[in-house]
C-alpha cells in the first residue's frame, strides 16, 4: 500500500514534467530485468551451446558454396555450326552434280578436234622458238642450204621414156 | 581483420566484374552465424551443413533483388530461419512425427551426436531448449547466442517487439525451473 502510494506520487510528478511512458510499461520492466538477471547466472555457467564441427569445417564449407555459385561458368556460346548437308538428300545429290559435271568435263576434253590439237601443237612449237635466242636461229638458217636439191632426170627424159616404152592405147586407158 | 560493410558487398555484388569477390565477402561475414543459427535450431551437423549451403546458394541467386528497406544481414538471417523451419516441419511430416515427440526426438539427436561435446549443465541447457516451442526456441536462441537485439529480432520473424519480450522472458522462466528441477543451480 505504502509502495503504490510512492509510486503514484512518482507517476504524477513526472507527468508533469511532460514524460510519459508506454502502457503496462513498468508491469513488463519487472519481467525484463529479472529475465536479464537470470541470463546472466546462465552465461556465468554455461559460456557456449557445445556444438563442433569438423576440422576445417568452414573452409571446406565457402569451397562447397562458392563451387555452386560463383564457378557456375556459363555454358561458352560456341559458334553456331551450319551443317552445309543438313539431310542425306542434299549431300548425295551435291555429290552428283559433281561427278556429272567432272565426267562432261573429260568427255569433252577427249572430244577435242585434230586442228585444236594442232594447234595445241604449233602454240607448243611456238613457244620452244620463243625460248631459243633469235642470233641462234638465224646463225643456223644461214648455215643450211635450204634450196632443193635438183632432181637426177629432166622432165623431157621423163616424157621420152614414156612415149617409147608406152604406147598410144595404154596411155589413153590409164588417163 | 576489418569487417567489411554491408554497403560495400552489396555496391561490389552489382557489379558483374566483382560480383564474385563481393559474395567471397559476403561468406567471410556470415557463414559461421549463419550455420550456428541453424545449428541449434537443427541440432544435426549434417542437416546443418546442407541447409547453410542452401541458404547462401538461394542468397547468390536473390542478393540482385535484394531492396534495401531490411539489413543485409537480417535478410540472410531471415532466409536462414525459414529454410530451417520448413526442413523441421518437412522432417516431422516425414517420419510422422507427433508433436510433442519432436523434441524427444531432437534431444536423441543431440545425446547421439559426434559433434556435441558440452559438459552436464550445457547439455540440460540444449535440452531444456528443447522442450520450448519452435518458435520460442527460436527467439532464444537469437536473443541469448546471437545477441541480436529485439528490433532486429522482429524483422526476422516479423514479430512485433513487445511480443518478442514476453516471449523471451518465458521462455527464460521455462528453462530455469527445468534446470533447477535436475539440481543444477546458478
Amino acid at each position: 500500500m505504502k509502495q503504490d502510494f510512492e509510486n503514484d506520487e512518482w507517476m504524477k510528478r513526472a507527468r508533469e514534467t511532460g514524460f510519459t511512458t508506454p502502457t503496462h510499461y513498468f508491469d513488463e520492466l519487472t519481467e525484463s530485468i529479472n529475465a536479464k538477471i537470470t541470463v546472466e547466472k546462465f552465461k556465468a555457467v554455461v559460456q557456449n551451446d557445445g556444438y563442433t564441427v569438423p576440422d576445417n569445417y568452414f573452409e571446406k564449407l565457402q569451397a562447397n558454396i562458392l563451387a555452386k555459385t560463383t564457378a557456375q561458368i556459363q555454358p561458352e556460346t560456341k559458334p553456331k555450326v551450319v551443317r552445309l548437308w543438313k539431310s542425306g538428300i542434299v549431300k548425295y545429290a551435291s555429290a552428283a552434280c559433281f561427278l556429272l559435271v567432272t565426267g562432261l568435263g573429260l568427255y569433252f576434253n577427249n572430244q577435242q578436234s585434230p586442228t585444236q590439237k594442232t594447234t595445241s601443237a604449233d602454240l607448243a612449237t611456238e613457244q620452244m622458238l620463243y625460248d631459243i635466242d633469235e642470233q641462234v636461229i638465224i646463225d643456223h638458217i644461214s648455215s643450211t642450204d635450204i634450196t632443193q636439191p635438183k632432181p637426177a632426170v629432166t622432165d623431157t627424159d621423163l616424157e621420152n621414156y614414156i612415149l617409147t616404152n608406152y604406147s598410144q592405147n595404154e596411155l589413153a586407158t590409164s588417163l | 581483420m576489418k569487417q567489411v560493410e554491408d554497403s560495400e558487398i552489396l555496391e561490389k555484388f552489382s557489379d558483374v566484374k566483382t560480383r564474385n569477390e563481393a559474395f567471397n565477402l559476403l561468406l567471410n561475414k556470415y557463414q559461421q552465424k549463419i550455420y550456428w543459427h541453424i545449428r541449434r535450431l537443427v541440432i544435426d551437423h549434417d542437416d546443418a551443413d546442407d541447409l547453410v549451403q542452401d541458404v547462401f546458394i538461394k542468397v547468390w541467386k536473390n542478393l540482385d533483388s535484394f531492396r534495401s528497406d531490411s539489413q543485409l544481414y537480417t535478410w540472410i538471417y531471415r532466409i536462414a530461419t525459414n529454410e530451417s523451419i520448413t526442413f523441421l516441419n518437412k522432417k516431422k511430416q516425414r517420419n510422422n512425427t507427433p508433436l510433442d515427440e519432436v523434441s524427444d526426438e531432437l534431444t536423441e539427436t543431440l545425446v547421439a551426436s559426434s559433434y556435441f561435446n558440452g559438459d552436464k549443465v550445457q547439455l540440460k541447457l540444449q535440452q531444456a531448449l528443447l522442450t520450448l516451442p519452435e518458435k520460442q526456441r527460436l527467439i532464444f536462441n537469437m536473443k541469448y547466442f546471437d545477441e541480436l537485439k529485439y528490433e532486429e529480432i522482429a524483422e526476422i520473424t516479423g514479430t512485433s517487439v513487445g511480443a518478442l519480450k514476453a516471449s523471451f522472458h518465458i521462455a527464460v522462466k521455462k528453462i530455469e525451473v527445468f534446470m533447477l528441477n535436475d539440481d543444477i543451480t546458478f
